[in-house]
């Protein structure tokens, strides 16, 4: 690949993360090529493919360099027109643009996108600006530097001093401050030592880690190859959920790559040290992003944890020393190393240095990937960031950290995104999911939903989780049928502080928090389920009706012909009727309907 | 190495248990998943106890909480009852139909079972202690193990068939606490697991004692196969009795 | 229950594990890549896993049922699998998931008698802007409606209408 382009060529880069590729970004690709190899063009054209650049409302994302053109939603059908007027005359199509939905202007650069404006990436640095496949690419930008400082500037003590230095905590959900761990590491007698990044990305709802791995993966290698310095390892292995085939791929491209440049194996540049990587590809379970059910895992047994009265930095992979840290903390590695830990520990609060990649999704206008400071509130991420709250409709709450993590009502969104502020808050920060509810969601069916997921999630091993789970889902699902007890919530509380003391490992200890924060946030609607047999929020089957107000509906027929079971009937200009018995509450209707006839009771 | 237990010092060796170092000083500490003969497996959490450590205090398993340092550990507080008293409640509602369950939580829970809304999903009796597990892995049989996960978890053969290793022993019935292992028999037969077998009649006193492939499976491991291994436990003994007197010379 | 009135073609399983030494830390490689063969793991399969990795069967079929990318039912020809993470179940996944049950008579985790269609639910794909998301075969479709997915059962040939069982 080309070092640099020359001012009078162009770069055409093509997001291909999972979500443009979904939308079709790969055929836009293509047809980009196969014009281009056809057809007279004026400049020197490059394309390439990118990771996702993490909006991917948008996509699939065209960006042109060097003139910093963002095309949004690009179709097949508009190549033609990009190759004619911007590669050719560097005519911009507006239409391709994105239109601010406040000053209805189109923005050209996507650095002048409310998105993308907020952000400050680091562990996202170059994902959307390089091709992952290419190594040069990732060279040309800083990449390995710092692997090449280390092994001819640095002691591993003073790696070690560096990471401790800059503040960094794990960006996996336990928020342990990283280079403390790698010196108990360094500091254990047994060897050989092992280094392992999870890549078990479970929270429904994030997609950070993804795509990391699939946009820059040699940033989560070059950040291995500097622990495995640090503490003496000699193997290191990518735990990789089953799910993230385009992650696998591109990551074990990467370490191809790194291998045949001698970055990966003996003597690395010519170093004492020497280390290669494995990738582990996981089986479809959640609790091994849980590092002992991890370690379980890569050993060949079922993913059950085990009690950590002695940690793996002392007793971990096949009983040895062993360092597990999250893709998002690989990557500020060499960030921190080449920039130093001063640097690093600028942005960021008193207790959470640096940035958090956050994964904002739900009912928001942007949902996408995206890299604050720390610090950061949550009203700037879901409104500046995020464009405020799809249809205009009201904010209900924030679920941040996943299935162990709870809910923020907006009396707390002044809150500062950090490790300890949400936790202190009744929530955590976790690994970052922002999920987005509004009015139309019904707290107690999410609190039956995160348990339902850990219900089956849970290895089983103990009482408390597997038992309690069992519990909380049953009275849960009875309240969302209209069966509900006041003594229940009593009930519910008893057995979550059971969870909290007795389980047997993080999944099980943090397992009953969606419902002990929608308790304490929500309790009125707990309350109107079990009383009044009425779900405010219109979702719980049971306990909802659909119905049109026969004096709003014009009878223009939109819902009925949406309807996916076909319930809605009615004469044109005459007031429509949803059958009951059909009816399935997916909302179609209510989306549809441009005069708010339809209501939910 | 000493610490102290409910106030009482105890001697200890590096790497202990709470759990071991309080059963070698006859302190009780109650349990569902323990076994002497398997240690901790850190699965039932009825033995949870506060440990203090310095300035911290914390509530770990004691089966699996490896002694390094002087702490101080209390078996009983108002929390740890708590914890005892909801296990039970938990498993109880699950398993019904059992008759442990109902005593333990008699024990340790104390309230009317009535109050108690069992779960829609009872699994019978058992509890999942995995003692059943770790019995047929030691006997080297290994024929059932615990499957899915979750809510689904349970305890059974490959495919829920009859399988090919089990021998019938019945180790799995005798160690089980719950009593959640049925074995159907008659004097000439044993089901099993889905699995029947032929049960063998001792050549001294003619009670059916063992399987076949039991004493096949004996056999073959130990090499043992004359008339000793044809005959009951009691049997065994007796003939043991009788050949040491004999082998001791004109006895009295 | 399985449908092993197929013919396992053992012969291609000792190939598949070739490839990897007889230890127990490459059960799951093993089974990962059997499953990708043959869109399940056959009987077969764990029985020469557990010989290879000399390890108890009883082990190998605990893995099996703990992990849930592993299947011990042949997949349809056709998989969904509709993603259940919390951005696609508060856009409507359940309604996706219903709506396939009524069209084509099967609950995540089941496969239509024909062995045409089959169902599983996954926990997040990782696409969350493109809630509610599912993915047949390898193919990820977005922002899937509930109308929109009878037109993706017919797209793949699927019937479209009556719920036989």
């Amino acid at each position: 690949m080309q070092q640099t382009i020359d001012l009078d060529s162009r770069m055409i880069l093509v997001c291909c993360g999972t979500g443009c590729l979904a939308n079709g970004s790969m055929e836009v690709y293509q047809a980009l090529r196969q014009q281009l190899s056809t057809t007279e063009v004026q400049v020197k054209t490059y394309t390439k493919t990118t990771g996702c650049n993490g909006w991917c409302e948008k996509g699939p994302l065209v960006k042109i360099m060097p003139d910093d053109i963002t095309y949004c939603q690009v179709k097949v059908k508009d190549v033609s027109e990009i190759i004619a007027k911007t590669l050719q005359t560097g005519e911009i199509i507006n239409r391709l643009l994105y239109r601010d939905p406040k000053t209805k202007k189109r923005i050209k650069s996507h650095h002048e996108i409310e998105f993308y404006k907020k952000q400050h990436k680091i562990a996202l640095r170059n994902i959307g600006e390089i091709d992952p496949a290419s190594i040069e690419d990732y060279i040309e930008r800083d990449g390995y530097k710092a692997m090449g400082k280390i092994l001819s500037e640095m002691t591993p003590t003073q790696v070690i001093e560096e990471v401790i230095k800059s503040g960094l905590r794990g960006r996996g959900g336990g928020g342990f401050p990283t280079g403390l761990k790698w010196k108990a590491c360094a500091d254990a007698t047994a060897s050989p030592r092992y280094v392992i990044c999870n890549g078990d990305e479970g929270d429904p709802g994030a997609f950070m880690d993804r795509s990391i791995m699939e946009g820059d993966p040699h940033t989560v290698i070059e950040g291995m190859i500097i622990c495995a310095y640090a503490i003496g390892a000699s193997a290191g292995y990518i735990y990789v959920r089953d799910e993230y085939s385009l992650a696998v791929k591109n990551l074990a491209i990467a370490i191809n790559n790194a291998r045949s440049r001698g970055y990966l194996g003996q003597g690395i540049l010519g170093s004492a040290l020497s280390f290669d990587i494995e990738i582990v590809r996981g089986g479809g379970a959640f609790v091994c992003g849980e590092e002992t059910a991890l370690i379980a895992s890569i050993e060949g047994n079922v993913g059950e944890p085990r009690d950590k009265y002695v940690f793996p930095t002392e007793k971990g992979l096949w009983g040895k020393p062993t360092i597990i840290n999250n893709v998002e903390t690989w990557a500020n590695i060499p960030v921190i190393i080449n920039g130093g830990a001063q640097e690093f520990a600028a942005v960021g609060t008193e207790g959470s240095k640096g940035t958090k990649v956050f994964s904002l999704v739900g009912k928001v206008n942007n949902t996408g990937l995206v890299e604050v400071p720390m610090g950061t509130t949550l009203r700037e991420i879901i409104y500046d960031i995020g464009g405020g709250i799809q249809g205009g409709r009201k904010f209900k709450a924030v679920q941040t950290g996943g299935p162990s993590g709870g809910c923020i009502p907006d009396t707390m969104l002044d809150l500062q995104v950090d490790f300890d502020t949400l936790t202190r808050a009744g929530s955590m920060m976790g690994s970052g999911g922002l999920i987005v509810m509004d009015d139309r969601t019904c707290m107690v069916e999410i609190a039956r939903y995160y348990v339902n997921f850990l219900a089956g999630e849970s290895c089983g091993k103990c009482t408390p989780c597997r038992e309690g789970l069992k519990a909380l889902r049953e009275t849960l699902e009875a309240i969302c049928e209209g069966k509900g007890k006041v003594e229940h919530l009593a009930f519910m509380q008893d057995i979550a502080e059971t969870m909290q003391t007795a389980s047997l490992c993080a999944l099980g200890r943090t397992a009953a928090n969606p419902v002990l924060s929608t308790l304490n946030y929500f309790r009125d609607e707990y309350l109107a389920h079990i009383n009044e047999g009425r779900c405010p929020a219109g979702v719980c089957r049971d306990l909802t009706e659909f119905y049109i107000d026969a004096e709003l509906c014009t009878g223009c027929g939109l819902c009925s012909k949406n309807c996916p079971v076909d319930g809605i009937s009615g004469e044109k200009k005459e007031p429509h009727v949803i059958d009951q018995e059909k009816c399935i509450r997916c909302g179609e209707c209510v989306n549809q309907c441009k005069f708010n006839a339809i209501k939910v009771r | 190495m000493k610490i102290s237990i409910d106030h009482q010092e105890i001697e200890v060796n590096p790497g202990d248990t709470i759990l071991e170092a309080a059963r070698k000083n006859g302190i009780h500490i109650p349990t569902l998943c323990y076994h002497e003969a398997y240690g901790g497996q850190g699965m039932c959490r009825m033995c949870m106890v506060e440990v203090k450590n310095g300035p911290a205090t914390r509530m770990v398993a004691s089966c699996t909480y490896p002694i390094y340092e002087a702490i101080e550990v209390e078996t009983s507080t108002p929390a740890i009852e708590k914890i005892r008293k909801n296990i039970v409640a938990l498993l109880y509602r699950s398993s019904p139909s059992s008759e442990f369950m109902e005593k333990m939580y008699r024990q340790y829970h104390g309230g009317e079972s009535d109050e108690l809304q069992y779960s829609s999903d009872f699994k019978d009796r058992c509890i999942l202690c995995r003692l059943c597990v770790k019995a047929c892995e030691e006997i080297g049989t290994s024929a059932i193990s615990a499957i899915y996960r979750g809510t689904d978890k349970r305890i059974s053969t490959p495919f829920d068939e009859a399988s090919a290793t089990c021998i019938g022993c019945a180790a799995c019935a005798q160690i089980c606490p719950a009593g959640a292992i049925d074995i159907f028999q008659s004097d000439t037969e044993r089901i099993i697991w889905n699995k029947t077998f032929t049960r063998v009649k001792c050549e001294r006193c003619g009670e059916p004692f063992a399987t076949r492939e039991q004493l096949d499976y004996i056999a073959a491991r130990t090499g043992i196969e004359g008339y000793e291994a044809r005959l009951c436990e009691d049997c065994r003994k007796k003939n043991m009795a009788v050949k040491i007197i004999e082998a001791s010379g004109e006895g009295s | 229950m399985s449908a092993n009135a197929r013919q396992v073609d053992v012969e291609k399983i000792v190939e598949i594990l070739d490839n990897y030494p007889g230890e127990k830390r490459y059960i799951m490689a093993m089974m990962q890549d059997i499953q990708g063969e043959f869109k399940y793991l056959p009987r077969e399969g764990l029985e020469t896993i557990a010989s290879r990795a000399d390890v108890p069967l009883s082990r190998v079929y605990s893995m099996a049922t703990f992990y849930k990318a592993f299947s011990l039912v042949p997949k349809g020809r056709i998989n969904f699998k509709v993603c259940d993470g919390t951005a696609c179940h508060i856009k409507g996944s359940n309604v996706l998931i219903d709506q396939i049950y009524k069209h084509l008579g099967i609950k995540p985790g089941e496969t239509t008698a024909d062995g045409e269609f089959s169902i599983e639910t996954v926990n997040c794909l990782g696409a969350c802007a493109l809630a509610p998301a599912l993915v047949a075969n390898e193919k990820v479709h977005p922002k899937v409606t509930s109308s929109g997915i009878i037109e993706i059962i017919k797209s793949y040939g699927g019937l479209a209408d009556a719920t036989d069982d």
